[in-house]
């Protein structure tokens, strides 16, 4: 195994541990966990950002150099990076450690299905001509911070859920440490915003990059179809909050159900009959 | 009527309920094939089903009429909804409030008052500075013993959604444009061969370029493990028997000619492209020659007129074969000569018994021998023309625009009111903002440290 593959089956362990202290801190309370978690999330970060230049370096090495965004194994990758990178600055800002519980455990599983699924190779593979493209760069970049912004969206519409279990003193302690409804409502639609803009960027640079490709910046495969299909259910949730003033449970569902769409636009579309040569 | 129409068309149930339709028809799309060149085998289906999809043009569907309404629908709508806000938008961009509104001093906390003992032509004179420094169209009001500051920012906040929806309407409107007044078309050409004829996609039949693409080469580069690393063609394009544009044409790198851009989107080999053939007469010197199909060459002894029918790369699992047909007095002859004819032999001992025509030495006295059969690569391209790419591109640079305007803007307007009370001045402060609470707050707080840094502290 090439040395960027072993730290990143690292960093996945190393998720999975700052998991288990952000549930900790939500279960307990103790304030005690939380630096714990951040500290080691953030380590998994740099490792994990080190790792990332380090394959970089070697594609160069090999003679294939290619930024480390060509392929499923990488593309797992970066999105549990951006995870966790979005999070850490979101933990920073608001100054809460109650919601890495359930927003680490996505970057441990992605980084988990790169490492140890039999059906993701992890070797570094040289560039066909189709992805030979700068735009190709820019659109896995915006693509994933967007994704990665609508897993912490999601993330927090389950803890509004949980949340909602709440009733008076006698129910779950632990659910009181939770952070308010309206706090989580208000960052999870900051994240669907950021998400939103993201993945508008996302689509515009790929047409971009179709566009140089293959003849035309929109030809309805189903890739991109299914990601038009997320950008408008994440506009229907917009427009329901912005006009109608919808808030709490409903978006806290929608925010999931666009999650349910991002994943299928980035695994499910593989099972649609495709009609694209991507050569 | 008229009324009902449009406020229809202006609800905003219409807009999610048409957001909502469109994603559910895209997932149907994504889950009935779309025919876009024919030939998309539905057999799984039953016949009736196929019809019904036929008519409801489910198999082309994006280009489909209902699919065509529907844009127009979400069009209207969104250009009715903005009509009908839009001056409520331009009187709050404009409107400036009175600066000595009282409203917005009722109930204010604490921490949004400063006292200062300072010079009162000081502390008005620095406030005004400060407020004209960070805010547009401050205005001042002075009464008795009160001086009110009006200001604000971001003004322009209110103008994002229109943006946004302006470029949504841009998109439709170059989308349109595309496919009424673009084509899209492929055509595939052999190595050495040219054309100007192409197929359009969709089955809208031929279209004839003013010009003729030959193709002179096509080559394929691999890396080391095998994996392809270039397609290139090299491509000459002819007007009038002069070349207007010759150069190679790569994936990620199309060309532009007169108007028309050329993709590298896909390749082929056309099995026996060329031949070489050997012939021999009796004991005599073979000559070889390489040949095409439909070449045909002519045996003057026996004037004899030999034809290429076929080039095969593999005939009936024995290999690479030609099809010879010679005409001579002799009558009409069909020949298939193998390249691995020895073998073939060894195989089936009886062959040329059985099948004389698979013998060589057939038409006597010559003795034909195949020896390679060279295939020729085919180069895929494909064509577009797209007047609405431009427009599209004009879209997205303003859906950004708006969306970083929409979210990340807000219409803040501060008034502050400085009260003389025995000496000392008051000073209040008091904001509304249109979204962004926590950003307002934080604004507050940032303008109270500068106003206290300026006249209480310094
Ligand atoms: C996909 C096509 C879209 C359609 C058909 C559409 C349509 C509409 C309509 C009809 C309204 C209501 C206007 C009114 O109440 O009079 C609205 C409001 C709004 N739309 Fe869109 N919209 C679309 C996309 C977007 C996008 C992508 C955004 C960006 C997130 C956006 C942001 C907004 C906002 C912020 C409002 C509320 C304005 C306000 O209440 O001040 N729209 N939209």
């Amino acid at each position: 195994m090439i040395i960027n593959t072993t730290i990143l089956s690292w960093v996945t362990f190393i998720y999975f541990g700052s998991s288990i202290f952000y549930m900790f801190k939500m279960v307990t309370g103790k304030e005690f966990w939380g630096p714990f978690a951040s500290f080691i999330a953030l380590a998994g970060l740099i490792a994990q950002s080190f790792a990332l230049i380090l394959r970089w370096v070697e594609s160069y090495k090999l003679g294939i150099g290619h930024a480390p965004l060509s392929n499923l194994y990488e593309s797992l990758i970066f999105f549990a990076w951006a995870i966790v990178f979005l999070y850490l600055i979101m933990e920073w800002r608001i100054k809460t450690r109650n919601l890495g519980a359930f927003v680490i455990p996505f970057a441990f599983l992605f980084m988990a299905y790169a490492s140890f699924s039999p059906d993701v190779n992890s070797g570094i593979r040289p560039l066909i001509p189709a992805l030979q493209s700068n735009w190709l760069i820019s659109h896995v970049i915006t693509c994933f911070f967007g994704y990665a912004a609508f897993t912490i969206a999601c993330g927090l519409g389950f803890i509004y859920l949980l949340k909602g279990l709440e009733r008076g003193q006698s129910s779950r302690p632990f659910l009181r440490f939770l952070p308010d409804r309206e706090v989580l409502d208000e960052l999870s639609h900051h994240s669907v915003v950021i998400g939103f803009i993201f993945l508008t960027l996302g689509i515009i640079t790929g047409s971009v990059w179709a566009y140089s490709a293959w003849g035309s910046y929109w030809s309805w495969d189903p890739k991109e179809t299914w990601s038009l299909i997320t950008w408008l259910v994440y506009a229907s949730m917009l427009h329901s909050r912005f006009v109608r003033g919808w808030r709490g449970k409903r978006m806290a569902i929608m925010s999931i159900v666009g999650f349910a769409s991002v994943l299928f636009t980035y695994f499910g579309v593989n099972y649609l009959p495709g009609l694209h040569s991507y050569f | 009527m008229k009324k009902t129409v449009l406020s229809f068309l202006s609800s905003l149930k219409l807009t999610i309920a048409l957001l909502i339709i469109i994603a559910l028809a895209s997932i149907l799309g994504t889950i009935i094939p779309q025919q876009y060149e024919g030939g998309e085998s539905f057999r799984h289906l039953s016949p009736g089903l196929v019809n019904a999809f036929k008519s409801l043009q489910l198999f082309d569907m994006y280009h489909s009429v209902w699919f065509i309404i529907l844009m127009c629908l979400l069009s209207l709508n969104l250009i009715v909804c903005s009509v009908n806000r839009f001056p409520g938008s331009w009187r709050l961009f404009r409107k400036i409030p009175s600066p000595d509104r009282s409203k917005p001093f009722e109930d204010l906390p604490p921490d949004r008052v400063l006292i200062t003992k300072r010079r009162r032509s000081e502390v008005i004179e620095r406030v005004e500075s400060l407020l004209l420094r960070r805010y547009k169209k401050v205005k001042r009001k002075d009464t008795a013993n009160t001086i009110s500051f009006y200001g604000e920012k971001g003004a322009y906040s209110h103008f994002g959604v229109y943006i946004i929806h302006l470029s949504i309407l841009i998109f439709v409107s170059g989308a349109m444009i595309g496919s009424l007044f673009g084509f899209e078309a492929f055509v595939n050409i052999a190595e050495g061969e040219s054309t100007n004829v192409v197929s359009l996609r969709r089955q809208k039949g031929v279209r004839k370029l003013d010009f003729t693409v030959r193709c002179d080469k096509f080559s394929i580069a691999y890396y080391d493990n095998g994996m392809p690393k270039e397609y290139r063609s090299n491509l000459s394009f002819l007007k009038n028997n002069k070349a207007i544009y010759q150069g190679p044409l790569l994936v990620n790198h199309p060309v532009t000619v007169n108007g028309i851009r050329f993709y590298q989107a896909s390749y082929g080999s056309i099995p026996g492209g060329q031949a070489s053939i050997s012939i021999k007469k009796g004991n005599g010197e073979a000559t070889t020659i390489g040949v095409k199909l439909r070449d045909s060459f002519y045996l003057k002894e026996e004037d004899a007129r030999v034809t290429i029918s076929r080039i095969e790369e593999n005939l009936m699992s024995m290999g690479p074969a030609v099809l010879l047909n010679i005409q001579s007095p002799r009558g009409n002859m069909r020949l298939w000569v193998f390249k691995d004819i020895e073998e073939i032999k060894e195989g089936i001992p009886l062959l040329f018994k059985k099948v004389p025509k698979f013998n060589p030495g057939l038409f006597k006295p010559y003795y034909f021998k195949l020896n390679k059969i060279e295939s020729k690569y085919y180069t895929g391209l494909q064509l577009s023309r797209d007047p609405g790419a431009s427009i599209v591109a004009v879209g997205s640079f303003f859906i950004i625009i708006g969306l970083i305007i929409a979210f990340f803007s807000s219409h803040r307007r501060l008034w502050v009111r400085l009260d003389e009370q025995q000496g000392e001045t008051r000073i209040t402060v008091n904001a509304t903002s249109n979204r962004d609470p926590v950003g307002l707050r934080r604004e507050i707080e940032h303008l109270l440290r500068h106003l206290r840094e300026a006249v209480v502290v310094g």
